[in-house]
C-alpha cells in the first residue's frame, strides 16, 4: 500500500526554477525549491521525510490551520450571547483548530498548471465549533516567485472562522538555523502574552527586541534580556499590522521581509489580515524532519497571517464571526527572490 | 506630562571609521524610538580621548573595547558600562564583568569565504594587518580564516603586510605585488577591511593582475568611501553595526533601570553582502577575453570603443571580436553596453536623478541612446525601470536574445 493512494501531492513550477509541492493532507505546503543568488536550488521549507507523516503533523508543518488559527483562552467564547466550548489542546487552551483540526484533514484537490485548489467540508460540531463550513484554499505560483494563498469559506450557521498557513521557512535551505536571517516587520505594536501564549495586552515595540521596523538579525534579538522572549523561549507573538481597522481584514499589502545574507534569498510577506504571528520554532527540538539530524530549536521561522489571537474574547470578536450568506475571504502572498545575484 | 529622567551618556568611539559611525547610528535609532532621554557626550571630532574619563560625572558609558586602553580605563567604572567590539574565539579574551555586544568575526569571514567558493574558486588567501593590540579583530579574522581552511583541508595563505605610512608606501606596494604573484591563480582573497582590500586592488592594477579573473577580492565593512576609490566596484561584507548599537543602547537602558547584565554577551552576525564586480569570478575564459573584460570593466563608463579594447589587449579588432563570439556569444560592443547598463541600473535604483547625467556618467553618448538600449534590453524606458525597482518590484527580465537583437549603433 502506498501513501500515494491516500494523500496526493501536487507540484507547481515557474520560470524562475522554483517548484512548490502541496499535499492533500492538511492542504499542506510540503516543499518549496528555490534558487539562491548563485542559482543553486534548495528547499526553503521544513517538513517531514514522507507523505504519511503529514497525517499527524504535531508541529503543523506547512498546513492550513482552521477553523481557528492561534489560541482561544480555555477554548471558551460567547457566540450571540451563548457560551461555547472549543477543543482544548495546548496548556488548557484551544490552539490551531484542536488536535484534529484542518491540518490533519484530507482535502479534495484539483490542480491546473499554475494553481492547486483544495476543498474541505467541516461538519457541524467540528472541534466544538457550530455549523457546517465549506472551505476552499487556492495556491498559485507566478513567474515572479510569488506564491499566493487565497482562502474562502461559507457556513450554514454562525461560527468563528480564522484561517492561516503555517509554513516553516529556512531561507538557507537548512545549512544553519535561522539566527542570521534579517527580518523586518512593519508593525508598531505587538501582543504580550502570558505563559499559556494568551495575549494580555498590546505593547509598543519601541525599545524592545520586538522592534523590527528596521531589519535586524533574529539570533541576537533572542539574546536580549526580555521577559516576553524568556517566557515563550523565543518569539511566538502576534504583531498588530498597521492600515487594518482593528481586528479586521483590509486590503492586501506587504507587511514583512526576511533576508538571508548567505544565500541571498529574500522572502516578502503580504496579507489582508490584521495580525502576523512571528514564531521562531521554539518547540522544534527533536522533531524528525527531512534532514539527517532531527530539527533543533530555531531551525525555522513562521510568519502566520491571521486575526488576533483570542480575538473572540476581545472587543473585536464580531469581526471574526462568519454568518450564513456571508463569504469569509483572506489572501496571503509569500514571495521568494534573491538579492545580490 | 511627566518627562522621563534624562541620563548623561558618553559614547567612546573613534567615529572616523564607518563601523563606529554605524554603531552610533544604531544607538541614535534606538533612542529615537523610545522615551529614554539621553544627553550624549561625544568628542567634537567624534574621536576617542581617554584622559580624565574616570572623573567624568555621568550616568553611563557605551565604549569601543577593541582598544585595550579603553577597557583598562573603564575597568573600575562605578557607572554602568556596555562594551562593543569584536568577537573572540577564546571566551577568556572577553573583558570580565561587563556586558559585551560583538560583531561575529567568524561569521564575517565565513560569509566572504562561502561567497568566493560559490564563484568556483579553489585557492584562497587572507590579507590582514600587522599584529597590534588595537586590531585584535584582525587576528580573530585570521583565526576564523585558518579554521575554515583546516575544516576544508585547503592551504590558505595569510599575509599581514605592512602598516601604511608615506615613507614605506612604495615598499609596501611592492611587497603586496610580490605576494600576489606568489599565489596560485585564480585566487579568492578576503581582506580584513575594505581599506585593506582597496590597497590590494590598487596593487593588482599596478601589477596588471586581472580582477576578478585572476584575483577575486572581497572586503569587510561595505565602506562607501573605499568603493568610490576603486575603479572596479569592490564587493564587501556588511557588518551588523547598527544592530550592535541598538543592542548596546538597550542593554545600557536596562542597566540604568537597575538590571544586572554583566554576563550578557550578544554576538551580531553580518547584515548582508554587497556583491559587486571585484568578486564576481567566473570559470576561466580565454586570456584575451579576460584581459579585454578587465579593461572594459574599468573604462566602460568613460566612453571607450571596441578599437581601444583591442589596442589594450594587443590584437586586431577582428580577432578580438571572434574570441568574444566564441567565448561569450556576443560582440565587444555588447559587453561594453552591458556594463554601462549595469552602472545605469545601479544609479537608477538609488532614486531621484537626472537621466542625461546618468547617461553621461555611464558612458552613453546621449540620453536618447540610453533610452533605446533600455527599450531593447528591458522592454521599458529608464524611468519605467526606475519606478519599478523603487517600488520593490522584480527587475524586468532582460531580453535573452540580446546578442541576436537588431543592433543599435552609436558612433562606435
Amino acid at each position: 500500500m502506498t501513501t500515494e493512494t491516500f494523500d496526493k501531492q501536487f507540484t507547481l513550477r515557474n520560470a524562475r526554477d522554483m517548484s512548490v509541492t502541496i499535499s492533500e493532507r492538511g492542504a499542506a505546503l510540503v516543499s518549496w525549491w528555490a534558487p539562491d543568488r548563485y542559482g543553486k536550488v534548495a528547499d526553503v521549507l521544513l517538513g517531514y521525510p514522507d507523505a504519511i507523516a503529514y497525517r499527524h503533523n504535531s508541529v503543523y508543518f506547512g498546513a492550513v490551520i482552521g477553523r481557528w488559527a492561534n489560541r482561544i483562552a480555555h477554548g471558551r467564547f460567547e457566540l450571540d450571547g451563548k457560551p461555547m466550548q472549543a477543543a482544548v489542546n495546548d496548556r488548557g487552551h484551544h490552539l490551531h483548530g484542536g488536535d484534529d483540526g484542518f491540518h490533519r484533514a484530507r482535502w479534495q484537490a484539483t490542480a491546473s498548471k499554475q494553481a492547486v485548489s483544495l476543498r474541505l467540508a467541516s461538519p457541524d460540531g467540528d472541534a466544538g465549533f457550530p455549523g457546517n463550513v465549506d472551505v476552499q484554499v487556492q495556491y498559485r505560483l507566478d513567474d515572479e516567485g510569488a506564491l499566493s494563498i487565497e482562502y474562502e469559506a461559507v457556513c450554514d450557521a454562525p461560527t468563528p472562522i480564522n484561517l492561516s498557513a503555517h509554513p516553516y521557512f529556512n531561507l538557507n535551505g537548512g545549512t544553519a538555523d535561522v539566527g542570521d536571517h534579517m527580518i523586518q516587520i512593519d508593525a508598531d505594536n505587538y501582543m504580550e502574552t502570558d505563559q499559556g501564549g494568551i495575549p494580555v495586552g498590546v505593547a509598543d515595540v519601541a525599545g524592545t527586541p520586538f522592534d523590527f521596523r528596521q531589519p535586524a538579525a533574529i539570533g541576537p534579538r533572542l539574546g536580549w534580556p526580555d521577559a516576553q522572549i524568556r517566557l515563550a523561549g523565543g518569539f511566538d507573538h502576534c504583531y498588530c499590522l498597521g492600515d487594518a481597522a482593528m481586528g479586521r481584514a483590509g486590503p492586501l499589502r506587504e507587511v514583512a521581509r526576511v533576508y538571508d545574507p548567505g544565500s541571498g534569498r529574500t522572502l516578502q510577506v503580504s496579507t489582508t489580515e490584521a495580525g502576523l504571528q512571528f514564531y521562531t520554532g521554539n518547540y522544534l527540538d527533536g522533531v524528525q524532519g527531512r534532514a539527517v539530524r532531527p530539527y533543533a530549536r530555531h531551525d525555522g521561522f513562521c510568519l502566520e497571517a491571521h486575526a488576533y489571537p483570542d480575538q473572540l474574547n476581545g472587543e473585536h470578536a464580531a469581526a471574526v464571526i462568519l454568518r450564513p450568506g456571508q463569504v469569509y475571504r483572506q489572501t496571503t502572498v509569500y514571495r521568494l527572490a534573491v538579492q545580490g545575484a | 506630562m511627566l518627562m522621563p529622567k534624562s541620563h548623561r551618556i558618553a559614547l567612546l568611539f573613534n567615529a572616523n571609521k564607518i563601523f563606529d559611525r554605524e554603531v552610533i547610528a544604531g544607538v541614535a535609532a534606538y533612542l529615537s524610538g523610545t522615551r529614554s532621554s539621553w544627553d550624549l557626550f561625544l568628542e567634537e571630532d567624534f574621536r576617542l580621548r581617554l584622559p580624565g574619563i574616570e572623573d567624568w560625572q555621568g550616568d553611563g558609558v557605551i565604549a569601543d573595547f577593541d582598544d585595550p586602553a579603553v577597557a583598562a580605563a573603564l575597568a573600575r567604572s562605578r557607572i554602568p558600562v556596555v562594551a562593543v567590539g569584536g568577537s573572540y574565539e577564546n571566551v577568556e579574551s572577553y573583558p570580565s564583568n561587563v556586558p559585551y555586544v560583538a560583531t561575529d568575526n567568524f561569521k564575517l569571514v565565513k560569509l566572504a569565504y562561502d561567497h568566493l567558493i560559490e564563484g568556483g574558486l579553489r585557492h584562497f588567501a587572507l590579507f590582514s594587518l600587522p599584529e597590534a593590540q588595537e586590531n585584535r579583530w584582525a587576528q580573530e579574522r585570521e583565526n576564523a580564516f585558518r579554521s575554515l581552511m583546516r575544516r576544508d583541508r585547503i592551504d590558505g595563505e595569510v599575509f599581514r603586510g605592512q602598516g601604511t605610512s608615506a615613507p614605506s608606501w612604495d615598499e609596501a606596494v611592492q611587497q603586496q605585488i610580490k605576494w600576489l604573484h606568489s599565489l596560485p591563480k585564480p585566487v579568492g582573497i578576503i581582506a580584513v577591511t575594505d581599506a585593506r582590500a582597496r590597497q590590494l586592488m590598487q596593487a593588482c592594477m599596478i601589477a596588471g593582475i586581472e580582477v576578478p579573473e585572476q584575483v577575486a577580492l572581497i572586503g569587510i565593512d561595505n565602506d562607501p568611501l573605499a568603493r568610490m576609490l576603486t575603479r572596479i566596484p569592490l564587493s564587501s561584507v556588511i557588518q551588523g553595526a547598527q544592530e550592535m548599537g541598538r543592542a548596546a543602547a538597550h542593554l545600557l537602558d536596562r542597566m540604568l533601570h537597575g538590571a544586572q547584565l554583566s554576563d550578557t554577551r550578544i554576538l551580531v552576525p553580518p547584515a548582508g553582502i554587497n556583491v559587486l564586480a571585484s568578486s564576481k569570478h567566473e570559470a576561466v575564459k580565454h586570456p584575451h577575453v579576460m584581459r579585454a573584460r578587465h579593461f572594459i570593466r574599468q573604462y566602460a563608463c568613460q566612453g571607450i570603443k571596441t578599437g581601444q579594447v583591442a589596442d589594450y589587449v594587443g590584437i586586431s579588432r577582428s580577432s578580438l571580436e571572434s574570441y568574444f563570439r566564441q567565448e561569450l556569444g556576443c560582440s565587444v560592443h555588447d559587453e561594453i553596453l552591458r556594463f554601462r547598463l549595469d552602472s545605469a541600473t545601479a544609479i537608477l535604483g538609488r532614486g531621484d536623478c537626472n537621466l542625461a547625467d546618468v547617461a553621461l556618467s555611464c558612458g552613453f553618448t546621449s540620453s536618447q541612446y540610453m533610452h533605446s538600449v533600455f527599450k531593447r534590453e528591458f522592454g521599458c524606458t529608464p524611468r519605467a525601470y526606475q519606478e519599478r525597482t523603487l517600488k520593490g518590484l522584480p527587475e524586468p527580465a532582460r531580453n535573452p536574445h540580446f546578442q541576436d537583437a537588431e543592433p543599435i549603433t552609436d558612433d562606435d
